[in-house]
């Protein structure tokens, strides 16, 4: 077994929700220790709204998106856990925080207080407008940065239809932050040098989804999109019905070659020499007619069979996947994509970003209970007195959901 | 040697369309040396599909590749033909990386694949970005973006109940797996600063794309759950989108402990009876608190709301035009956007770096022309004299 690319590596996860989750756990995928910091008077939304049986262990979404990693409790506003975090900060290479960059300010665990205890310390802040400006205190969630960012223009049935969120502003953005952690971590290996890395979520959002929709607005004062699910160019693409309740599928013709086999598909064989749908400029004039005789074709199919028989023809397709299908999918067995977590039996978890020749990632545990690390980190790791190990109170335990 | 974190990398870019270009426009902005490579006479498809600067098309106006394209270089290269082969293994003697993203058997009916390129370079990372991945039953399917969006559970998730599922506007599927690429190439320099061994990296469009739904998809797992279209009513409320007096503003009850402080916004104190203190609660009754929410929204002009929201720490935003998100006084205070001049078309605004690093800048360099680095990367890397380069050309190997 080779060795993993961030064995050695301890990250302090100082997420709350999911976007600054993605990279730390990435980095565990890949071998680092993972320690996140909770305040388990406010824990994070993802551990949900109970505090009934334990509930707040037991989401499977928590277990994904914070598998690998440790759970270490602090109050970082009592003395003691501050001075704890910060020997946990000397020994640790990066810390990944969503913050308002004032937050870490006022907490005392801000770049330049981090840098004292571990010069070569590396900072990602990846709040939600960046450090500086008017706005950088501003609170964001996804609903917020997806339409200030005019992202959410480029998505509507129709040119002046109803303006759709997509999926998701936390992952492109947590995406990105993990870019971010790859950079820093690359140029410490090979330099030494920590450093500070100031993402603002809305401008990552903008960089990776929409530079070219803003580009053509600059260039041209124009908007190609939306165009609901139409292609800007090629034609017929659209999502048509299939056999079943909310069953789809969806094609894209890019040549006139796909289209001849379309048409012999869908039992439209006299189409193919029919003036009217001669070249794609053509077909986008008729595509209501096209559509329709789509339809009449792929309803009689289930969304799998359609697209196998469009991609055995040559032709661009997909069947629109739930989690059921996803979970079932023969591609995805075949791939090994789903799989388990060493402590977490034989439940399967969504698997690896990526895979590589030189050794893949590991799931070793799924998400960690609240201040399952507590003993590991602040005994083992810090020498701490036994009484000096956050013990849990459950009296003082409370969710994010939680009115003030 | 460069200030920049990747100034000692060198990358041969075989990557066309979206998903490999966008991940080798972000190392070349952080300093890499990314050799693009394109087919002689028309280069990279993305350079023929529109839009198009003015309209107007041209190889050098497309404006996806304009943008997708940043701080590389670009050479032509028939990679069909014997001696193309043999240039580009010379090329990857001298390179750290290579990053392509053809269909996953083309390399190696070229005698291009990794197996091939690792015996001349052992220490090179190669990165291969597919719609499915490099094995498995639908290994060689065709997609466009719309399919890929569909096959990784997105799209079930994505506009009206009522409706057909809708494709996301930006090409959401591609670009996740451009950062996992990067990530991973990233991850596996990593590595290879420890062990001295190149490798090879697989990277799945759909696989990439399914992390966007990897809480949904977890729960189908572990519970059963099966996720729907909401139309966008969201699990939180109020969370979402309503008509105001010049537009929409989003209606954010986060953070969620900080609800109550929109008295100070909404003069409408049915909106805050102790029945609604919940967020979870007001969720099942969402129809009758919309009853009394939508009317107090409607009376607001959207920006006066965002930063009244704002100002009691509520993460409301107002919908943004394109014009308007250009001119967002956030993105004008921290410089996001850069100017950059191109011999063809001129001088133009573009989003600058996805994020600042204090010790080692993004560099901000427009998108090469056609072939316009034959010269040096021939010339100065190869040691071609002008002659060769130039009897090539003639040939249609370059």
């Amino acid at each position: 077994m080779s060795e993993q690319p961030f064995a050695g590596i301890r990250v302090l996860d100082f997420a709350h929700e999911w976007a600054a989750s993605i990279g730390p756990r990435l980095l565990g995928d890949l071998g680092a220790e993972v320690i996140r910091v909770e305040y388990a008077r406010r824990m994070c939304v993802i551990r949900g709204a109970r505090l009934g049986r334990k509930m707040y262990n037991r989401h499977p979404r928590w277990h994904q998106v914070n598998r690998n990693k440790r759970s270490l409790t602090l109050d970082l506003r009592q003395e003691r856990d501050l001075d704890a975090f910060m020997d946990l900060v000397r020994i640790s290479d990066i810390m990944v925080s969503n913050s308002r960059p004032h937050v870490l300010e006022k907490l005392g665990i801000a770049y330049d207080d981090l840098k004292r205890v571990r010069p070569d310390i590396i900072l990602v802040l990846m709040s939600a407008f960046g450090t500086g400006g008017p706005w950088s205190g501003f609170a964001g969630f996804g609903g917020t940065i997806e339409p200030l960012s005019g992202l959410q223009q480029l998505t509507a049935y129709s040119r002046q239809g109803k303006r759709y969120r997509t999926r998701e502003m936390d992952v492109c953005n947590g995406l990105m932050g993990t870019c971010a952690i790859m950079t820093a971590l690359l140029h410490r290996q090979r330099t030494g040098e920590g450093q500070f890395v100031d993402l603002s979520q809305t401008e990552t959002a903008t960089h990776s989804l929409m530079g070219e929709h803003l580009l053509e607005y600059v260039m041209n004062r124009e908007q190609t999109l939306p165009l609901g699910n139409r292609h800007s160019y090629f034609a017929p693409q659209g999502c048509y019905p299939c056999r079943g309740d909310d069953r789809w599928v969806t094609l894209t013709v890019q040549s006139e070659k796909q289209w001849q086999a379309l048409c012999g598909l869908m039992g439209r064989p006299q189409w193919v020499d029919d003036e009217r749908f001669a070249g794609r400029s053509r077909r986008r004039r008729y595509h209501d007619l096209i559509d329709e005789a789509i339809a009449a074709w792929s309803r009689e199919l289930s969304h799998y069979q359609a697209m196998h028989l469009l991609q055995g023809a040559g032709i661009p397709s997909g069947a629109v996947l739930d989690g059921r299908d996803l979970q079932q999918d023969e591609h995805l067995a075949a791939r090994d994509y789903f799989m388990t977590a060493g402590d977490a039996g034989d439940l399967l978890f969504p698997g690896l970003l990526f895979r590589s020749s030189g050794g893949d990632g590991r799931i070793f545990r799924r998400g960690p209970d609240l201040g399952e690390g507590n003993e590991y980190v602040l005994r083992d790791l810090l020498g701490r007195p036994e009484d000096e190990v956050s013990r849990l109170d459950e009296k003082e335990i409370g969710t994010g959901y939680d009115p003030e | 040697m460069s200030d920049t974190a990747l100034g000692h990398i060198r990358v041969i870019d075989l990557s066309h369309h979206v998903a490999g270009p966008y991940c080798t426009k972000l190392l070349a902005g952080f300093g890499a040396e990314v050799i693009k490579v394109e087919r002689p006479g028309t280069g990279d498809p993305m350079r023929s599909l529109g839009p198009f600067h003015q309209g107007r098309k041209d190889l050098e106006r497309s404006i996806p590749f304009l943008w997708l394209n940043t701080g590389k270089q670009s050479i032509t290269l028939d990679l069909k033909s014997e001696k193309g082969q043999e240039i580009i293994r010379r090329l990857v003697q001298e390179a750290d990386v290579v990053v392509e993203n053809f269909s996953p058997r083309v390399l190696s009916s070229l005698g291009l694949a990794y197996d091939d390129l690792r015996t001349i370079n052992p220490a090179l990372v190669m990165a291969s970005i597919s719609n499915y991945g490099q094995d498995g039953p639908y290994r060689d399917y065709r997609a466009d973006e719309i399919s890929l969006y569909a096959m990784s559970g997105l799209m079930n998730e994505t506009g009206d109940p009522e409706r057909e599922p809708l494709r996301a506007g930006p090409d959401l599927a591609q670009y996740s797996a451009a950062m996992c690429a990067y990530a991973a190439i990233l991850s596996a320099l990593h590595r290879r600063q420890a062990t001295g061994r190149g490798e090879h990296l697989d990277i799945s469009i759909q696989e990439a794309a399914l992390v966007n739904i990897e809480m949904g998809l977890v729960e189908t797992l572990q519970l059963g759950q099966v996720r729907k279209r909401t139309g966008d009513r969201h699990s939180m409320m109020p969370w979402q989108h309503y008509e105001c007096a010049d537009g929409e503003v989003a209606v954010i009850s986060g953070p969620i402990r900080h609800w109550r402080r929109a008295r100070k916004i909404f003069d409408e104190p049915r909106l805050f009876q102790s029945k609604y203190d919940h967020c979870l609660v007001r969720r099942f009754l969402r129809d009758e608190y919309e009853e009394i929410l939508v009317p107090c929204v409607k009376q607001y002009r959207k920006k006066d709301l965002f930063y009244a929201g704002q100002e009691q720490g509520l993460a409301f935003a107002y919908l943004a035009t394109l014009e308007e998100a250009l001119e967002l006084p956030q993105h004008r205070a921290r410089e996001f956007f850069t100017e950059m001049d191109h011999p063809v078309v001129g001088r133009h605004r573009y989003c600058g770096a996805p994020f600042r690093m204090s010790a080692t800048p993004w560099r901000s360099q427009r998108a090469p022309l056609l072939a316009e680095h034959n010269a040096e990367v021939y010339g100065r890397l190869l040691g071609f004299t002008e002659e060769e380069i130039q009897a090539m050309e003639e040939e249609g190997i370059f």
